[in-house]
């Protein structure tokens, strides 16, 4: 054997482990979801699935309730990630400006992180009751009018979204607040000296240094706000009449209660396009940036 | 370096792990018995009964062993779907009649007519218009264990405080539309407040609330002809019904989630709509003082929603299995009474006719409406027809849209679905 | 400076809103059933146990301990067949540099683009013609096959010299002391961050052990908590004693890895 060849099988060696996980668990069913979608495949009338071609794809583009969805969805994205980036903002400069103990809020802020899922519905259902709730009692002894979180059509979706800002702005602002640190002292020196202090200094100096990591911060959370599911699967269970009901919860629902195991996987595919569309983006702006 | 011990330090908790599991599983295995599993989403204290059941079942029958695996019903028939299509499901399963059609036609249901007749459980015993959610093709699928009507439950001290009561003093849950409203308003605190701290009524789960009453008005789901009929006269009537107690009387709270059945334990709601499943919920709870009461009459006529737990087994057991399962469904099915205590009424007529069962008020009084019960259609795609009712009914309660109006487009969307589902079970890409 | 202590003040007044409902879900717990919907009072007047007696006490029906060792199993496992599998993997790209190692990593990055969903239900026929379902391999393999080590360990490897494992080779030593010995050490940075992050992930993972697993047995903790939410739902008290008790470990862990733990996070934004 030549030593290239030699080297060759040593190299598949190493990666024949993951490699083997990663054809089993990824590969092959990307190629079963795509043989899915272009399947009649329902579980309830084994007797005729079939071939349909892109019928999936085209049933799903008329679907009305596909198309509310991706407004919702939609909706979710354009509310979370600005105001995402807004409050994890204000806590990364904040942390930053600490003379002291900024460990001890970092930890705390970092702190819902690590809630599960259901923890987290748990205690903001709790929360949000309209009758019993915490929030509410609260509203009550000050003498206001108890508000309806969870069954306005308009005021569910920015409940869902503090919820999720109190869940995950911390993490984010760990990330930014590590930028922050990364930018040489000098750079704020020289702004000082121009006179660029605070807000000036800000836009001026401090944001365009962090525009990588803004750029990660917001596209990686654009990518995960299409996801958009648990969130709403747990407070409000897509309604009230569907205002929460994203993309994701109606293909779940499709595969899971109606048993559409084809119709299902035709659209993920079409979640998966729009989702590519973001995650090129950043690779491509990234690419860009680092030129 | 640390890292590698890390890394030794992960394995060895991995293996601590696997050791003390194996033990666990090395454990229960018996040699001679034959195993049944069963599965259910008996999940609350319902299912503390069932295992009572069980354990008595297996000491009774040392040659067989039940485990029974509990599954939150929210995922538990994708699970008993999938899990059974490939051909892993459990030996015997509960399904409720209104999903029987759904996992009938997915193909892994085991006809069941055997189980009737001598050796099995006597037919004759059963209501006809249950035995009937069971037939398909004249075959019969499974064994019906218990009926669970909608019925009203009541708060009696809320009523007496209110002075609803009968003759001797004893409070008495409304019977028709005028006591039902009259007992709202009066048991409403403070009276004509708009957020009061107290309500006469609030409804639980709406689209079972509705449900249960739109038959009152001569409503119905489909057509002679299979078709969704969710805007008839007599659905619309019922919905202005239920929609009006919101948005005219402000009779009722704004709708949310569970929040009528919170408010009812919490004793800030006098009187709500449920089945009687939720019995078991109340019975944990001290110092609440209720009834149980048939639906009162809304409408023109009594009626009410129900459905029934069917016992079902799969197809492809062994002959030891199968009779196995067999013995076990005779079994609950004789000792349905003590699956009544858990909040149910047993499907079986000699059951329901002991002394013990007439003793269990709310039960017993949830019964009385068998004779009127309705169960939800026979289609398939009953879950999207759900789905739009739930729609339909959440617009009107809100305001937001008329009754009429509400449940036209609600028909229109489940005659889609039921289109769709006729043509795709002929043939992939059936016309349309 | 009087700007700066406002301005402490301030901040510790925002991290005790974020950490406000966590102590409210534990003080909450320890409260009678009676006391959970009043809240007119944040602290117990009666403190009790009762609440967490009795989720205990119907192992039966929440075995507790076993959705805990669950966990513990199958995030203990994931992260090190992540750690392993991933270096391994990396080691063999960007050191061993074999043929084809460049467009593999490719094509892994690219499949991190495709929203899990995706995968839920080929991975059920997967996992189902493998006899894995209702078992914890069905929940450790398929994330050990996830993408994001790799791609963070190439990344990592990528950036550092290359001179140690080159002297190290010529020495004698062999690829795999070389990997064992050298290159494992030297990435103990990355590797931290993946494993604090491969833990956390899969320690919250929801949507995997809801569809591939059955019996209550074999459930995780979260899967557990919401199934305990789900029959119990009227009842705050004891569904908030659960989760206090499902939250314990992972504060523990991060009372413990505080300072891992938020720089790995903080690391994710800061790779080239």
């Amino acid at each position: 054997m030549s030593p290239r060849k030699a080297r060759a099988m040593l190299g598949w060696a190493y990666l024949l482990p993951y490699a083997s996980l990663f054809v089993l668990f990824v590969l092959v069913p990307i190629v079963v979801a795509a043989y899915l979608a272009v399947m009649q495949f329902d579980l309830t009338s084994p007797k005729s699935a079939g071939f349909v071609a892109f019928r999936n794809f085209a049933d799903a583009w008329r679907d009305e309730y596909l198309q509310r969805a991706f407004v919702v969805t939609a909706k979710f994205a354009a509310m979370m990630v600005p105001s995402l980036v807004v409050v994890a903002f204000a806590l990364a400069l904040g942390l930053n400006a600490m003379p002291r103990g900024r460990n001890a809020v970092r930890a705390m802020v970092f702190l819902p992180t690590m809630f599960t899922v259901a923890v987290t519905g748990i205690l903001w259902q709790w929360f949000y009751n309209l009758e019993f709730g915490l929030f509410n009692f609260v509203l009550k002894n000050l003498g206001l009018a108890p508000v309806p979180w969870l069954s306005d059509k308009n005021i569910a979706m920015p409940s869902i979204v503090l919820m999720s800002l109190w869940w995950t702005s911390g993490g984010t602002a760990v990330i930014l607040l590590a930028g922050l640190q990364n930018i040489p002292r000098m750079f704020h020196e020289a702004a000082s000296l121009d006179g660029a202090d605070g807000w000036r200094g800000f836009w001026s100096v401090t944001f365009p240094l962090l525009r990588p990591v803004v750029l990660f911060v917001v596209v990686t959370n654009l990518i995960g706000a299409f996801q958009f599911f648990p969130q709403a699967q747990l407070l409000t269970g897509g309604g009230p009449e569907l205002a929460t009901r994203g993309v994701v919860q109606y293909i779940y629902e499709t595969a899971f209660n109606g048993y559409r195991l084809g119709y299902a996987a035709a659209m993920s595919w079409m979640l998966a396009a729009v989702v590519a569309v973001f995650g090129f983006l950043q690779f491509w702006l990234m690419r860009k940036e680092a030129s | 370096m640390r890292i590698r011990q890390a890394l030794n330090g992960l394995l060895a908790t991995i293996l601590a792990i696997l050791l003390v599991r194996s033990g666990w599983i090395g454990a229960v295995r018996g040699r001679t018995q034959t195993e049944i599993s069963f599965w259910n989403g008996f999940t609350g204290p319902d299912g503390r009964v069932m295992l009572e059941l069980i354990r008595r079942f297996n000491r009774e029958n040392p040659d067989l062993r039940v485990s029974m695996q509990r599954i939150a019903w929210a995922t538990y028939y994708n699970k008993l779907m999938v899990a059974a299509v490939n051909g892993r499901g459990p030996h015997v399963f509960v399904i409720h009649a209104s999903t029987l059609p759904r996992m009938n036609r997915a193909g892994f249901l085991e006809p069941a007519d055997f189980l009737f007749g001598p050796g099995g459980v006597p037919e004759q015993d059963f209501e006809p218009l249950v035995l009937r959610t069971t037939e398909f093709g004249g075959r019969r699928v499974g064994v019906p264990l218990d009926i669970h009507p909608q019925g009203l439950y009541c708060n009696t001290d809320m009523l007496r405080e209110a002075g609803i009561v009968d003759e001797r003093g004893r409070p008495k849950p409304p019977t028709n539309r005028e006591e039902f409203l009259r007992a709202a308003a009066l048991m409403m605190r403070p009276r004509g407040s708009p957020s009061p701290d107290r309500y006469g009524f609030a409804l639980t789960h709406w689209q079972n609330n509705y449900q249960s009453v739109f038959p009152q008005f001569g409503g119905r789901y489909l057509d002679e002809r299979g078709d969704a009929d969710l805007d008839n006269p007599g659905n619309v009537e019922a919905l202005e019904f239920l929609g009006s107690l919101r948005t005219e009387k402000r009779l009722i709270p704004p709708p949310d989630n569970q929040l009528g059945w919170i408010g009812f334990r919490q004793k800030k709601v006098g009187m709500v709509f449920d089945g009687v499943y939720m019995l078991g919920d109340l019975k944990r709870l001290e110092g609440l003082n209720y009834v149980g009461a048939p639906m009162p009459v809304l409408g023109h006529k009594p009626g009410t929603m129900a459905d029934s737990h069917i016992l079902c087994m799969r197809k492809g057991l062994t002959e030891r299995e199968r009779d196995g399962v067999a013995r076990f469904i005779r079994f609950l099915s004789e000792n349905s009474l003590d699956w009544a205590e858990a909040g149910q009424v047993p499907a079986r007529r000699s059951v329901r006719n002991t002394d013990r069962f007439r003793s269990m008020q709310v039960q017993y009084a949830f019964s009385r409406q068998i004779p009127y019960m309705v169960y939800p259609p026979r289609i398939v795609p009953l879950f999207e027809m759900g789905l739009e009712i739930n729609l339909a009914v959440e617009r009107v309660i809100r305001g937001r849209m008329g009754a009429k109006e509400s449940l036209r487009i609600a028909d229109e969307n489940a005659q889609k679905a039921i289109d769709r589902d006729r043509a795709e079970s002929q043939a992939p890409g059936g016309s349309r | 400076m009087k700007g700066r202590w406002v301005l402490l003040v301030a901040m510790f007044a925002v991290g005790l809103l974020f950490v406000a409902p966590m102590v409210l879900m534990v003080l909450t717990s320890f409260k009678p059933e009676a006391e959970v919907l009043n809240p007119e009072s944040a602290i117990p007047k009666h403190w009790t146990l009762q609440n967490y007696l009795d989720v205990l006490n119907w192992s039966e029906e929440a075995p507790f301990v076993r959705w805990l060792m669950n966990s513990v199993l199958v995030s203990s496992s994931v992260t090190f067949l992540v750690l392993v599998l991933s270096s391994l993997a990396a080691f063999g790209i960007t050191r061993v540099r074999v043929p084809g190692g460049g467009a593999f990593f490719y094509l892994v990055v690219a499949s991190m683009m495709v929203p899990g969903l995706l995968f839920l239900v080929p991975v059920y026929f997967i996992l189902n013609s493998l006899r894995l379902l209702d078992t914890p391999a069905a929940l450790i393999l398929p994330a050990a096959g996830g993408g994001f080590g790799v791609f963070l360990l190439t990344q990592f490897m990528k950036s550092l010299p290359k001179a140690i494992e080159e002297a190290a080779l010529i020495d004698g030593c062999s690829w795999l002391g070389v990997y064992y010995h050298v290159s494992l050490p030297l990435c103990a940075p990355a590797m931290a961050t993946l494993g604090v992050l491969t833990f956390i992930g899969s320690w919250n993972d929801f949507v995997g052990p809801l569809v591939y697993l059955d019996s209550i047995q074999n459930y995780t903790l979260p899967v557990g908590i919401a199934l305990y939410q789900a029959s119990y739902y009227t009842e705050y008290g004891r569904t908030l004693a659960t989760s206090a008790m499902a939250t314990a470990p992972l504060l523990l862990i991060f009372a413990i890895f505080q300072k891992q733990i938020v720089e790995s996070m903080s690391s994710t934004g800061l790779k080239d």
